[in-house]
């Protein structure tokens, strides 16, 4: 994602100098509204000052995206006309084609535009088909220069939800080059659903994003935080769906100090993005880093947090159903297929839901209760949810020790190796007396679980161990046997 | 070939079962909680058998390169007993587990009130859960028990749609093909059905809603008749489709309803055999 900033927050300033504050502020992209005194569309010299912007754009390596939505460009006496449902789109149409040119000289992502207001004049039905009509005509002229287009629903304008310009996509035929330009405070102010749930719905269709708070009802761009809008969410959603394009602040109303208000939302948006909660998402095939966490968190996994928080009960229904919602892939698919060594994303994200609830928990002073809590998800547990359990005990309270200990011997107990190999992690290298995590290290080699699984294993290898080890690869020669290769690697570091 | 076997014991059966059953085809099963043969008498007995059913068989099945799920229930015979009726305030716990795909075995043994109290009680648990039921019907009284069985289905509210009418023979079939429920028929190798009368009855009724299983658990009982059906079926002139539609498609879309069916192969079983070639269907798992 390219962070940006909409040069119609830049109004009082000279186009140039616009584009050099914004990058000099560290933004990335910017989102260019054509205007009489920005990129005139209608200027004799209009050829020579695209050339001139995009030579701009390039040195300061801005990413941009074209914003039609200037209020006097066109009839200086009527704000925003003519629009696509005027009686007379024909001078709207003109101008979106012009845009599209524009956008192709400039080398933009894409081209944003809006229905307009519906004259009460026109009833719904005669909207609709001009919308059809007009989009039609503006798309032709979008295959020409190969530029998508980007319908933004605008409040109070005939296309004012995210389903009205996807069912007008629809209608169209779902053409390739009709994409959805997202404003997340118009998200707060009047889609149905929150400004995340309005971006994964959009998802793949995204060509542009407008960044800015709000507050339910009132159509008002807010500096961030002013509104009801859920930054990191709205950010953690953008990365979620892996969009790569312009997403820039709209705030078309404080040109007055723009230089300040723009250093404000970066700043604003970098704090959203760094305190993003740490992610859990599946590894891909060729994922051999050990940071193999990205910026993407899991949309449920965050949401079932906060239901943790507000009531510690929860977990036993949401503990279950983590897998099917965040996935059961291994970590590290290349070298740990099964998961054994590094463990599965549903372990990571119960680890997540266990912390949780021990920081609930924990505060009210009452570290009985989470032990027993953690007892009894063990207990009504899957092999899953008892590999969650064991994986997350290292990162709960000391109070919580002996109940642990209990949990993992009842999994060294079992046969199932990747409960044997959840058990012999941190928590057991820490509190597991020295009987039992020697035992523990011996069933590991027993039923084929990787040493690797085995944490401290250097550290607390003793000689009884090394003995136990000895003669478990001496009865499997006696047997004609092979020995583990992790035995014979673990009895030759020690002689 | 490629089989589900949408009812079967496995924790009555050995591991030389489960080799042989991939080798016939088997990539996929549902293992019904039901009755040990010998009584619980505690509650205790029962969440130690379902802690096996979510968890250790599911792990010994995937050893195999089978994916194991199970289904959870009091079950109609144990429903008599005071000491096991306790068990249904534990069941939610279950219920919301992985690998369960359906409240069952429940229905009638004896058709006692207590039977039909537990009956009532566990449709309503399916219908709180998003799950399918799978409906045992009893071995003696069958086709009384049957629409009895079909009347309770009816008057819970539950979509005959989501409902599976398990081990049904000649006279019992006609009422829930009629009822629109998915009709389940055991091949046993000398009670219940046999593959040649299946046949006979796929012949009738088509295959629409047609499950066939094995039932194989610890009596005299076989878990390759699902395949020796498939046979059959080939033989009578079936074709590869219509055997494909009655072993895999229709347990895996009544099943399905649950939305928890993960049928991605196993890691280290690739897809060596032509049966399971192409298959990756993930139900449920949505994200992974």
């Amino acid at each position: 994602m390219r962070l940006g900033y909409g040069t119609n927050g830049f109004a009082n300033h000279r186009l140039d100098d616009a584009l050099r504050i914004i990058a000099d502020l560290g933004y990335s992209s910017v989102a260019l509204t054509l205007d009489h005194h920005h990129l005139d569309p209608f200027g004799d010299d209009l050829t020579k000052q695209v050339d001139h912007v995009a030579n701009l754009l390039d040195r300061l390596d801005l990413r941009s995206v074209v914003e039609t939505g200037a209020r006097y460009l066109l009839d200086p006496t009527h704000k925003h006309h003519p629009t696509l449902v005027c009686d007379e789109p024909e001078g709207r149409i003109d101008f979106l084609v012009r845009a599209l040119r524009i956008a192709a000289g400039l080398g933009s992502d894409a081209v944003s535009f809006w229905s307009g207001i519906r004259p009460s004049t026109v009833d719904p039905e005669t909207a609709w088909r001009r919308m059809r009509a007009g989009v039609g005509e503006v798309l032709e002229a979008a295959a020409d220069v190969d530029v998508p287009l980007g319908l933004e629903p605008e409040p109070g304008m005939f296309v004012e939800h995210l389903s009205d310009a996807l069912r007008l996509r629809e209608e169209l035929g779902a053409p390739a080059l009709f994409g959805i330009t997202l404003d997340v405070g118009h998200c707060v102010a009047v889609e149905p659903v929150d400004a995340p749930t309005c971006i994964r719905r959009a998802a793949d269709l995204l060509v542009n994003i407008q960044l800015d708070d709000m507050r339910p009802g009132v159509h008002e761009h807010l500096e961030f935080g002013e509104g009801e809008l859920d930054l990191r969410a709205t950010l953690a959603a953008l990365s979620e769906i892996g969009y790569t394009g312009v997403a820039a602040v709209e705030l078309p109303r404080h040109s007055h100090a723009a230089p300040v208000v723009a250093a404000r939302a970066f700043s604003a948006l970098q704090t959203a993005l760094h305190h993003a909660p740490a992610p859990v998402t599946p590894a891909t095939g060729d994922d051999h880093d050990p940071e193999w966490v990205s910026t993407v968190d899991h949309p449920w996994l965050v949401e079932a947090e906060q239901k943790v928080r507000r009531d510690p009960k929860s977990v036993a229904a949401l503990f279950p159903a983590v897998g099917r919602k965040v996935g059961r892939a291994p970590l590290r698919p290349e070298t740990d297929p099964q998961g054994l060594v590094h463990g599965t994303v549903d372990d990571l994200a119960r680890t997540r839901l266990l912390t949780v609830l021990s920081e609930v928990l924990d505060s009210d002073k009452d570290s009985g209760k989470l032990s027993e809590e953690i007892a009894q998800l063990y207990r009504y547990g899957d092999d899953a949810e008892r590999r969650g359990v064991l994986r997350g005990l290292s990162a709960l309270p000391a109070a919580t020790v002996p109940a642990g200990v209990e949990l993992v011997k009842d999994a060294l107990r079992a046969n199932d190796i990747r409960l044997v190999a959840a058990a012999m992690g941190d928590f057991a290298a820490a509190h597991l007396d020295a009987h039992s995590w020697r035992h523990g290290v011996l069933k590991c080699l027993f039923v084929g679980v990787p040493l690797a699984a085995v944490s401290e294993l250097d550290s607390r290898t003793d000689d009884e161990l090394l003995r136990m080890v000895g003669d478990y690869a001496e009865e499997r020669r006696a047997a004609g046997r092979e020995v583990p290769a992790d035995a014979v690697t673990l009895l030759e570091a020690r002689p | 070939m490629r089989i589900f076997d949408p009812h079967i014991h496995m924790t009555s059966r050995t591991t030389d079962d489960y080799e042989a059953m991939f080798s016939a085809g088997v990539r996929a099963l549902v293992e019904p909680a039901f009755w040990l043969g010998q009584p619980r008498t505690s509650v205790a007995s029962f969440t130690d058998y379902f802690d096996s059913l979510i968890g250790w068989e599911r792990f010994r099945a995937a050893q195999f390169g089978i994916r194991h799920h199970c289904t959870i229930a009091l079950n109609p015979k144990e429903a008599n007993d005071p000491r096991c009726r306790e068990v249904l305030d534990v069941l939610p716990r279950y219920l919301a587990k992985d690998g369960v795909v359906a409240v069952g075995e429940v229905g009638y043994d004896s058709m006692t009130p207590e039977e039909d109290e537990v009956f009532t009680r566990q449709l309503a648990l399916a219908v709180e859960h998003e799950l399918p039921a799978l409906v045992h019907t009893p071995h003696r009284d069958k086709l009384a028990g049957t629409k009895r069985t079909l009347d309770v289905v009816k008057e819970s509210g539950i979509d005959p749609g989501r409902v599976l009418v398990d081990h049904l023979n000649e006279p019992t079939v006609g009422v829930v093909h009629e009822s629109g429920s998915w009709m389940g028929f055991s091949i046993y190798p000398d009670t219940k059905m046999d593959e040649i009368r299946m046949v006979a009855i796929l012949r009738e009724y088509g295959t629409e809603r047609m499950i066939v299983n094995s039932a194989a658990d610890w009596g005299r009982s076989d878990p390759l008749k699902t395949y020796k059906t498939g046979l059959a079926m080939l033989d009578a002139g079936f074709t590869e489709a219509d055997v494909d539609k009655v072993l895999w498609q229709n347990p895996v879309e009544f099943y399905g309803q649950s939305d928890r069916l993960v049928l991605d192969e196993l890691p280290g079983f690739s897809s060596s055999t032509e049966t399971f070639a192409g298959n990756s269907v993930l139900r449920g798992g949505g994200n992974t």
